[in-house]
């Protein structure tokens, strides 16, 4: 068996009998009934407090973890009204990286909740336009699909890494400019910053698989028939911007012995709409993808984006019980896998060597909402040479968080101008990470802050390692 | 509702993210980690320095409002809730290390560090702050300073106490002083020690100046599994009788350990146990082996179906972790829970242990005990739920006779979670009026105009004014 990937379950399983309609009323009706009963879990005790980003930086208890399910507890309790500033402000702030849910003893399914108390809080009170629009575009692949081609062609005639590249940039961009340094972020890496072997900087813990090279790795395949399959998600954000990272998903994969099989009419995973409250949308998409790879028939379902891996994987609990959808959308949320999760059921294979001083940031929704903690450093020590080196806060929140540059700018600022610095003290000239959101957001910020530090998804990195080694070799990429 | 020129006042001091006065946000400053005893505080004040805590004081002060100091909010007797439209002074973002001074073991720290950071930042220096609540994650030194809280681990090392040497304190009109420091004992009356505990009743510590341990060289953990709670305390009270000093000693009932086991947590305590109790001993590595072995053999005399040795730093660390999360676990029971911190002599534990279930079954109330038992520190866990009126009145009888049953058996009303709102009126169940004379006196040296953590601590009818007692 592939994947030991430990999936927290994360929400209560909705117990609603009402219909899966999309009557707003009783929507609503079940979002606060499903948040009474989540939230009585939550005894004060506080633990969360010092996982929050937001908290930290602020001091505020009404941005900790803590405050805002006291603020829902209120609005279910009837003494808040959900469209009330505060409401609406501090539920807005919560960057939804689910820091607080590993820490917390009671096992409180904080991210659900966030979900419930933001689908609260829009009936009330409807999202802004930005986030209306963005929403509404990836809702439908007739949509982003021609945005994201007009990203990419505005991304190669090179005005987007002008703009973040002008004088008076300082970390904290805001509106137009960040998009656009996110957009110059997003884009292939030319050439590696690679340091000759011997000025590699020493790392704290060893890192490579020593003594181990290409040539004596066990064989990657188990006889063509035999090999698991697998089904990669290609995203809308993924596919629109980061192809590349897709195609070498694809590589890595069938380099580890698993085959690749073609999915159907997949689209968007619907994570961004959940996070912002639009349940209903965001079942819509799940539907559709329930069915796309339902067809498609694989072992497994691979996930290079951490966000969607995150959304897919809780599928199940995203429908009411009685909803004809709840049963099949478990049993596919039941395959999914991180991409390293997979590979490193198969070693995975070591490459040829990268001489490259690295650092990995955790993407939040692979550490805090899938509980998976090593996989992506274990990928890494696959590539000979490759010095991976310690990076402080690197379980905490980029400052990313979907669109929360846009809606947050100043709070989103700060916590991506520490993450930054962190790279930055880390002495790496690569970070790697595997979600586009934090590959946009820490490359977006270390343009604006003039560095020339390098961002990657790990699966680039890892085909670039097997490229060198000679893998693909006689294999026609 | 706040007078709008004491805000600007406030703003002007701490900027614009220090200051909060939106009565909705206000809500999640109701209560603290008791939320039994909930009011809203007027407005919330933020500062960064103690210049900043000093000016925002002193205007407060100047307008007659009370104040409430705040640390995270994880206290356990209702000590941070603001009564009368208090304000509430945080010090959540007073949170940096000043200096730790290796060669001399001491640190030097603004109120808002969170206990266990201190630790962290300690062992470069291969040194430790010995002090460790079970909150030690969140919880600050300031609530710990205001608390004088304790810790597993305080069975041998003493209590924050012990460890605090110096303090700079905002008094409530304003004012600044700064009590001991740098020396074992400061010429003159002990004013630190008289600070240490006071519950935020006679004004804010900005710097604390604390003791480090260096890290003991070695640890031993032992896991004693019992089927009767008293067993469990029967052990503890031999392994003290015999002349051994651990580190610390734990029990954790079976309510307590079968919600920890279904949590993050989990640190392998069997689920069908009626008591798992948690030694620990360290020191130098020589004689740990015959301290854990002396342990052992006392636990299996009195009971203890299998005791297990920890392995293993994670394993070790799993015991513990399970152990101080527990409290936090209790969500898993019930959404509400009322904590007692009574202590009682330790040979008393199985009788009082006996006592407790009783008074819960009669109650009809589940209680969850985990609890400082080399200490005789009772944390009985009163579950409920707030919503159940009915059920809330039950809490307050049990609760009330849990307290006269440790009182009778020669303990008292708290361990290390601080009188509060909670227990300030058991007060009267273990001083005399002359006794808290007294107490009122100190409290006014420090705070003539009542405006510091008002109706805290000391119970109002015992106040010598009102009382009028003939002299």
């Amino acid at each position: 068996m592939a994947g030991p990937g430990r999936v927290r379950q994360s929400r209560p399983s909705a117990t609603a009998s009402q219909p899966a309609a999309t009557d707003p009323a009783s929507s609503l009706a079940r979002a606060l009934r499903e948040q009474e009963e989540g939230l009585l879990n939550c005894v004060h005790c506080g633990f969360c407090l010092p996982a929050c980003p937001t908290y930290r930086r602020l001091g505020d208890e009404a941005d900790s973890p803590r405050g805002r399910l006291h603020l829902m507890r209120a609005v279910v309790e009837g003494r808040l009204e959900p469209g009330a500033e505060a409401y609406q402000r501090h539920i807005g702030r919560c960057l939804g990286c689910r820091a607080c849910e590993p820490v917390c003893p009671s096992g409180v399914a904080y991210g659900h909740l966030l979900e419930l108390a933001r689908r609260v809080g829009n009936e009330a009170k409807p999202p802004s336009l930005v986030t209306r629009i963005i929403l509404a575009t990836f809702g439908s692949r007739w949509a982003w699909r021609p945005l994201l081609a007009g990203a990419r062609l505005l991304r190669a005639l090179g005005l987007p890494a002008l703009a973040a590249r002008r004088p008076r940039s300082g970390a904290n961009a805001r509106g137009p400019r960040l998009a656009l340094a996110m957009l110059a972020a997003s884009a292939r890496v030319r050439s590696l910053p690679e340091s000759p072997p011997d000025e590699v900087p020493s790392p704290t813990t060893p890192t490579t698989n020593a003594g181990r090279t290409a040539a004596d790795s066990p064989s990657p395949t188990d006889g063509p028939d035999n090999r698991p399959t697998v089904a990669i998600l290609t995203g809308c954000v993924q596919a629109g911007l980061f192809g590349r990272v897709n195609a070498a998903t694809r590589r890595v994969l069938e380099a580890n012995g698993y085959r690749v099989v073609p999915v159907g009419a997949q689209g968007c995973c619907g994570a961004l709409h959940a996070h912002a409250g639009e349940l209903d949308s965001a079942r819509e998409l799940a539907r559709r993808n329930v069915a796309a790879f339902e067809a498609a028939g694989a072992d497994y379902l691979a996930m290079n984006a951490s966000g969607c891996g995150a959304a897919m994987r809780e599928y199940g609990s995203l429908f009411s019980q009685d909803d004809p959808d709840a049963p099949r959308a478990a049993a596919l949320a039941e395959r999914v896998r991180d991409l390293s999760e997979l590979l490193v059921v198969r070693g995975p294979r070591p490459g040829g060597s990268i001489h490259l001083a690295a650092t990995s940031d955790a993407p939040c929704h692979l550490l805090h909402a899938q509980g998976v903690a090593d996989a992506p450093e274990r990928v890494l020590r696959a590539i000979p040479g490759l010095r991976l080196l310690p990076l402080q806060g690197a379980s905490e929140c980029c400052g990313g968080a979907g669109i929360y540059g846009l809606t947050q700018p100043e709070l989103g600022g700060m916590i991506g101008g520490d993450k930054v610095r962190n790279i930055l003290e880390s002495g790496a000239a690569a970070v790697v990470t595997g979600n586009p959101g934090c590959m946009m957001q820490i490359g977006a910020g270390l343009r604006l802050a003039g560095s020339s530090v390098v961002v990657l998804h790990p699966a680039e990195l890892l085909d670039e390692s097997y490229r060198r080694g000679g893998l693909y070799d006689g294999q026609g990429r | 509702m706040i007078q709008q020129s004491l805000v600007r006042e406030l703003r002007a001091i701490c900027g614009s993210y220090g200051v909060l006065d939106d009565p909705d946000a206000l809500l999640v400053y109701e209560s603290d980690a008791l939320t039994a005893y909930r009011h809203r505080p007027a407005a919330v004040v933020l500062p960064r320095t103690t210049r900043e805590t000093r000016e925002s004081v002193a205007a407060i002060a100047r307008h007659g409002l009370p104040i409430v100091p705040r640390g995270a909010g994880t206290g356990l007797s209702g000590g941070a809730v603001a009564l009368n439209d208090a304000i509430v002074v945080g010090t959540a973002r007073m949170n940096r290390i000043l200096g730790i001074d290796a060669p001399n073991r001491r640190a030097v720290l603004q109120p808002g560090v969170i206990n266990a950071e201190l630790s962290v930042a300690a062992r470069r220096h291969g040194l430790y702050y010995a002090p460790d609540p079970s909150s030690q994650t969140t919880c600050t030194i300031g609530g710990n300073v205001a608390e004088n809280s304790g810790g597993p681990h305080c069975l041998k090392y003493g209590v924050t106490s012990r460890y605090v040497t110096g303090l700079e304190v905002v008094l409530p009109d304003g004012e600044v002083i700064r009590i001991g420091g740098q020396g074992r004992d400061a010429p003159g009356y002990d004013l630190v020690g008289l600070f240490v505990g006071s519950e935020g009743c006679f004004g804010i510590a900005t710097e604390i100046e604390v003791s480090l341990l260096p890290v003991p060289e070695s640890v031993r953990t032992l896991l004693a599994i019992f089927d009767r709670i008293e067993d469990a305390g029967r052990a503890v009270s031999e392994i003290m009788s015999a002349g051994m000093l651990p580190a610390a000693m734990e029990i954790i009932d079976g309510a307590t350990i079968r919600a920890v086991e279904d949590s993050v947590f989990a640190a392998g305590y069997p689920t069908d146990a009626e008591a798992a109790l948690v030694i620990e001993f360290d020191g130098l590595e020589a004689g740990l082996k015959g301290d854990a072995e002396r342990a052992r053999r006392r636990c299996l005399a009195t009971g203890a179906r299998e005791v297990r040795t920890a392995q293993d730093e994670a394993e070790r660390a799993a015991l513990w972790k399970g152990r101080k999360k527990a409290f936090g676990a209790m969500g898993r029971i019930a959404p509400d829970l009322l904590v007692q911190d009574a202590t009682v002599p330790r040979t008393a534990l199985p009788s009082v242990l006996r006592g407790i279930s009783r008074i819960s079954a009669r109650h009809d109330l589940v209680v969850a005990n985990v609890f400082h038992a080399g200490d005789g520190n009772l944390h009985p866990n009163i579950l409920f739920d707030r919503r159940d009126a009915e059920e809330l009145e039950r809490v307050e009888r049990a609760s009330k006779e849990i307290m006269r049953l440790c009182v009778d058996a020669g303990g008292t009303i708290t361990g290390e979670h601080g009188v509060g709102l909670d227990k300030k009126h058991h007060m009267t169940l273990i001083y005399g009026p002359d006794e808290l004379n007294a107490m009122w006196g100190i409290r006014r040296v420090f705070d003539p105009g009542e405006t510091m953590n008002p109706g805290k601590v000391l119970p109002d009818e015992t106040q010598p004014v009102a009382a009028a007692v003939p002299a």
